[in-house]
């Protein structure tokens, strides 16, 4: 099966094309528009063209090998399109259409057809029941939703089970203006799944973290497996926690539900997990953008105790650790800052002053803390330490994190030269604590599980793909 | 466990790959002791058939016989030692304490008296019922020389084995402290799974209890894993309790049930 025909076509068939714009086949052209390969709009019942490309009646009538097929119609007929895609040998289709294995036992029998056909001729089908992908690097809009075409080009892919979730988190990332590598809705998951998905996106070179939407799949244990070996740091959010074991037989099976489990694989595979789509494109902007984490122990430095207090309480409270710095590193502190308020971690200067940024790097320093956190609130005569910070970076790989909030209007320019340093800045105490904590997370999982995933068995294979467990995962 | 949204369309069975097992598990034992279970139409083993599973893997059990009637019992409760334990053995009854209004178990046995009054009851109990039964008798275990946990395992639609280890005993469901692991478990992996409970700190000493060997605990979590890996035949394990004590952890209670 060739994924990359569906994320990276160079030709593209839209089944359903559509001059009518209630229609998704028409939608999708619109979205296809900045894409420079080929396209062809099908439609049996259309005729002339349609954005000055010419209608075919199907698939099997045109010359070009297409790589990849996006159809837009309805249930029923898809199983037919499916079996010409594959007798025109396109290597690849997105199909978007509701009303498969999601709906009952017809709908179960369309998606069996739709699985077989694909099968059977090794093509990468993404859906059914999907908003499709969108890889805004390449200008590849591949989803049929509206404004999508808008999210900027970043460096997180957001591989999400629901199309609605991943157009939500992009959604998030265009407001915040980082942008995605790529957004993949997999929705049913015919032969594309979270595997495929994640194996894909660990290799494309604009991807610098993947994020994952879970509800539930047959293939959990590959999941895990593929996650695991993948190169690129990659977060999941789980949700579903009502589904319990539908074993009662044992106390195991009454105490053994599908939530449970997925929680615990993730940690056991060296997963971090987070509750909320923000920290999910929080945590993929951190580990994304900067160095990553060696252990779960943060530093605090705050110029104002309360938020402080407010950061060491989240961190704490979700697995993160303060640890106490070494000897020379509060000397080092008292020196720069005679009768500090609070010369432990963690620090309180009290408030902001030209020996904030040296506060920083001397707690950086410190080889107890793995991860920094700055809060500082912004005073105009004094700005944000910009100028130290820069140095700092150049010294230190931790990640830094900082909160700060002050009139945007005046202290955005150092908010920019923080961010394009490597040191990512959020505007409250709770969002930096969380991301914090998940880089405290994935640290203390990095430190154990992660490196050596196996301390005494068979390593995943070196190619990147986990090896296949092939347990039960058919039922 | 149900899929939210729907089943996907593609499997990994296609391309199976053998998981590493730790444990040495006796395949033969484990074989026979399913098959003699299958020739009888039966997926729920009877909990002498269970331990024998657990023994095959190399869990620790108390030694027992299973016996027809009281001269039997005392025979081998002679063997074993006192003080013994009889519980009713029949593939009728899963739920031992609660049946014949609490003659399926009698703890404690001191004496050969004792013992045969206990085997009489089961066997009478039995008739009763109308139900074909045995007895087992066992060495008992002085619950106060350690911690109950429970040691389980399944085989699940998504995830294939998984084991589980937990606060065990009684109150094993109110509490639900519980840890799951996919198997098979590293050793590292079932200790910080033991670690992460609730109750961990009263396997280290908490107020003058006895310490538990979690290093035995650590292998009966893996054990208990590599059974499922190896005998894709078993659906469900539940060990509960394992009694952890300084001396090692042993299976005092066990249930084995077979795929249909």
């Amino acid at each position: 099966m060739n994924v990359g025909s569906l994320f990276q076509p160079a030709s593209i068939a839209v089944v359903g094309a559509s001059r009518a714009p209630e229609k998704i086949g028409h939608q999708v052209l619109v979205n296809l528009r900045p894409f420079d390969g080929t396209i062809h709009p099908v439609n049996p019942s259309a005729e002339g063209e349609i954005f000055g490309r010419e209608f075919v009646a199907s698939v099997t009538e045109i010359d070009d090998d297409v790589d990849l097929a996006l159809v837009a119609v309805p249930a029923p007929v898809v199983p037919d399109v499916i079996e010409e895609c594959a007798a025109a040998g396109v290597d690849a289709a997105v199909i978007y259409a509701g009303g498969f294995a999601e709906a009952g036992p017809e709908g179960e029998d369309r998606q069996d057809r739709v699985v077989e056909t694909a099968t059977d001729h090794g093509m990468a089908v993404l859906g059914p029941n999907t908003s499709g992908f969108v890889i805004p690097g390449d200008g590849l809009c591949g989803s049929f939703a509206s404004g999508v075409e808008e999210v900027p080009a970043g460096g997180t892919c957001v591989i999400a089970q629901s199309g609605g979730v991943a157009h939500s988190l992009a959604f998030q990332t265009l407001r915040e203006g980082r942008g995605l590598s790529a957004m993949v809705g997999l929705g049913n998951r015919a032969t594309v799944g979270f595997p495929e998905a994640i194996g894909h996106f660990d290799d494309h070179a604009a991807t610098d973290a993947i994020v994952l939407h879970v509800e539930g799949t047959d293939r959990g244990r590959e999941l895990l497996e593929a996650s695991r070996a993948a190169d690129t740091p990659v977060i999941a959010y789980k949700v579903g926690e009502s589904d319990v074991g539908a074993f009662a037989e044992s106390h195991t099976g009454a105490l053994t539900g599908d939530h449970e489990l997925y929680l615990a694989g993730f940690e056991q595979y060296g997963i971090p997990t987070v509750e909320s789509t923000r920290e999910l494109l929080d945590g993929a902007a951190v580990l994304g953008d900067g160095p990553l984490p060696a252990g779960p122990n943060v530093g605090v430095i705050t110029a104002q105790a309360g938020p402080g207090i407010i950061i060491a309480d989240r961190i704490q409270r979700s697995g993160g650790r303060l640890p106490e710095l070494a000897d020379a590193t509060s000397e080092e502190i008292a020196g720069i800052l005679p009768g500090i308020t609070y010369a432990e971690n963690p620090i309180d200067t009290g408030r902001p002053m030209p020996e904030f940024g040296d506060v920083v790097a001397a707690v950086a320093a410190d080889d107890a803390v793995d991860v920094v956190l700055v809060n500082e609130l912004y005073e105009d005569a004094l700005g944000l330490p910009v100028d130290r910070m820069r140095s700092l970076v150049e010294t230190v790989e931790k990640p830094i994190v900082f909160a700060t909030d002050g009139p945007p209007a005046d202290f955005e320019d150092d908010v920019a030269a923080l961010e394009e340093m490597g040191i990512p800045v959020f505007h409250s105490p709770e969002r930096a604590a969380d991301v914090v904590s998940l880089l405290a997370r994935y640290g203390a999982l990095a430190d154990g599980g992660r490196q050596e995933p196996n301390d005494e068995r068979q390593e995943p294979s070196d190619d990147g793909t986990a090896d296949s467990t092939g347990v039960n995962a058919d039922v | 466990m149900s899929d939210r949204g729907a089943a996907d369309g593609t499997t990994a069975s296609d391309a199976a790959t053998p998981l590493d097992t730790v444990t040495r598990i006796d395949e033969d034992a484990v074989e026979s002791i399913i098959e003699r279970a299958r020739a009888a139409g039966r997926t729920t083993l009877t909990e002498a058939e269970s331990k024998s599973l657990l023994d095959a893997a190399g869990i620790e059990t108390p030694d027992r016989a299973v016996v027809a009637d009281a001269e039997e019992a005392i025979t081998a409760a002679e063997a074993i030692g006192y003080p013994v334990v009889a519980k009713v053995s029949s593939p009728a009854v899963t739920h031992k304490t609660e049946w014949a209004d609490g003659a399926g178990v009698a703890l404690d046995l001191a004496d050969a008296d004792a013992v045969a009054d206990a085997t009489d009851a089961i066997r009478e109990a039995a008739a009763a019922e109308g139900i074909e039964a045995e007895v087992l008798i066992e060495d008992a275990a002085a619950l106060d020389a350690g911690t109950e946990l429970i040691v389980g395992g399944m085989n699940t639609p998504s995830f294939g084995p998984v084991a589980l280890v937990g606060l065990g005993g009684v109150f094993t469901e109110v509490y639900e402290d519980v840890a799951h692991r996919i198997a098979p478990v590293t050793a590292a992996e079932a200790r910080a799974a033991v670690e992460s409970l609730t109750a961990a700190p009263l396997l280290s000493g908490y107020r003058g209890r006895p310490p538990g060997d979690v290093d035995a605990l650590v292998e009966t979590v893996q054990a208990v894993g590599d059974l499922l890996v190896e005998a894709p035949a078993i659906d469900e394990i539940d060990v509960n309790p394992v009694l952890v004590s300084p001396d090692g952890a042993v299976a005092l209670d066990a249930l084995v049930v077979l795929a249909e």
